[in-house]
């Protein structure tokens, strides 16, 4: 049921980022520190644990992207140059992810992917810890997984830092993002379309599903596990 | 609505997290020690007398001279890294109940083990090479010296186990070990660098 926004012109509070996107969001930021946090205080079982809980979370974020909310939808956001420039020229409209904006989405979703992917099959260099799918690659590869699982985490700083830049240089220029992360709510300009919310039982059978596919994981992927 | 899916959506993720990313493996192998005939206790104390080695530690007070505190550290670094080696084949034998290589590596690292007695003599800390022994194990020689203990015991009692044929057993040692290994490595061994 659309709602037609207007009020004589004035930009109004609206809901832009639905409660699965935001939970995402925190989350996964959370779950990135904790990963960190645990890697260096030699709780490597619980750092597992929480590359298992962001890999829930990715497939989540993964489905939502095609059956969630508006703003959710790849197909929303992922756009190619011609809408870029169209943003830098500031000529865009619209409420979600910009033209860009989308770019670091879709690149820090991948590098959290690889990063997730190469955490599965690494092993610890005292041979106490695996990953869930380390016993499906040799020895060796998992040695080099562990060691690209280190590095790749400079990516991911990079990434995580060149986001919080952006956010602070649109403070700057007098745009807030991260209380609408936290509340949901914009403001918008006046004439835009509003969310299409999607439904919360869709995305509890995302969630299920982001919970199989890793619990499946976790247990060694059979049947290709021994 | 919202914090109905709110409740959900948290209810499924610490869902997630209930389950042991090892269950197949070590947690589940824990319960089952039972099954192993020998009460943990007993196996532990027949290591102790087995080995009359084991308590003797080196740790001379005068330090080495450079030449041979050098030829230590360099057996000390290739010992260690072939008990890594022995660890990572015999985690993967596990998870294939390959008991052949179980038990050689078993094997192996129980005979490393006692070798490290001789791996940490005083002048042999990252003062004189590059090393990733903290000084922290010459300042705390006690404490070091039961750690290394605890490793030899829990390296005798997996070759022991992996003697039968209980892999479920051979699993709880094999995540006895690894407490054992990483006890000393928390505390005494500075991070990897790249």
């Amino acid at each position: 049921m659309p709602r037609q926004i207007s009020d004589g012109g004035k930009s109004l509070r609206q809901v832009v980022w639905d409660l699965p996107v935001r939970l995402f969001h925190w989350l996964l930021a959370v779950l990135i520190a904790f990963s960190w946090w645990t890697v260096h205080h030699h709780h490597t079982d619980w750092h597992i644990w929480s590359g298992c809980a962001i890999l829930t979370l990715l497939i989540f974020r993964i489905l939502w992207g095609f059956v969630g909310s508006s703003t959710a939808r790849f197909s929303s956001f992922v756009r190619g140059p011609r809408a870029i420039t169209t943003y830098w020229r500031g000529k865009w409209v619209g409420i979600g992810h910009n033209p860009l904006g989308a770019l670091s989405v879709l690149v820090l979703l991948f590098a959290v992917a690889v990063q997730v992917g190469l955490g599965l099959i690494s092993e610890d260099e005292d041979g106490i810890y695996m990953g869930p799918l380390a016993g499906l690659v040799s020895t060796d590869t998992s040695d080099k997984a562990r060691n690209i699982h280190e590095l790749w985490f400079n990516v991911i700083l990079a990434l995580i830092a060149l986001h919080v830049l952006a956010i602070v240089y649109y403070r700057l220029r007098g745009k807030k993002l991260t209380l609408p992360m936290i509340t949901g709510r914009a403001e918008v300009a006046p004439g835009t379309s509003p969310i299409r919310r999607g439904k919360w039982w869709v995305a509890l059978i995302c969630l299920a599903i982001g919970i199989g596919i890793t619990r499946w994981i976790i247990a060694g992927a059979p049947p290709f596990s021994s | 609505m919202r914090s109905k899916l709110l409740a959900a959506a948290v209810a499924c993720l610490s869902l997630a997290a209930c389950g042991g990313w090892k269950s197949g493996q070590a947690n589940s192998a824990q319960g089952n020690i039972s099954k192993d005939n020998r009460p943990p206790a007993t196996a532990k104390a027949s290591v102790v007398t087995e080995n009359g080695m084991t308590n003797t530690m080196v740790m001379l007070a005068v330090p080495l001279p450079k030449d041979r505190a050098l030829q230590v550290m360099h057996e000390r670094h290739e010992g260690m890294e072939a008990i890594g080696d022995a660890n990572k084949a015999l985690h993967r034998a596990l998870g294939s109940s390959d008991i052949p290589t179980i038990r050689a590596n078993a094997a192996r690292i129980a005979q490393l083990s006692q070798q490290a007695s001789t791996w940490f003599p005083a002048g042999t800390g990252p003062d004189v090479a590059k090393t990733r022994a903290k000084p922290e194990i010459w300042q705390n020689a006690d404490d070091f010296a039961s750690k290394l203990r605890a490793f030899q015991t829990a390296a005798r009692a997996l070759q022991l186990v992996a003697g039968g044929n209980n892999v479920a057993a051979m699993n709880a040692r094999f995540a006895e070990l690894g407490g054992a290994c990483k006890a000393c490595h928390d505390k005494y061994r500075t991070e990897e660098s790249h």
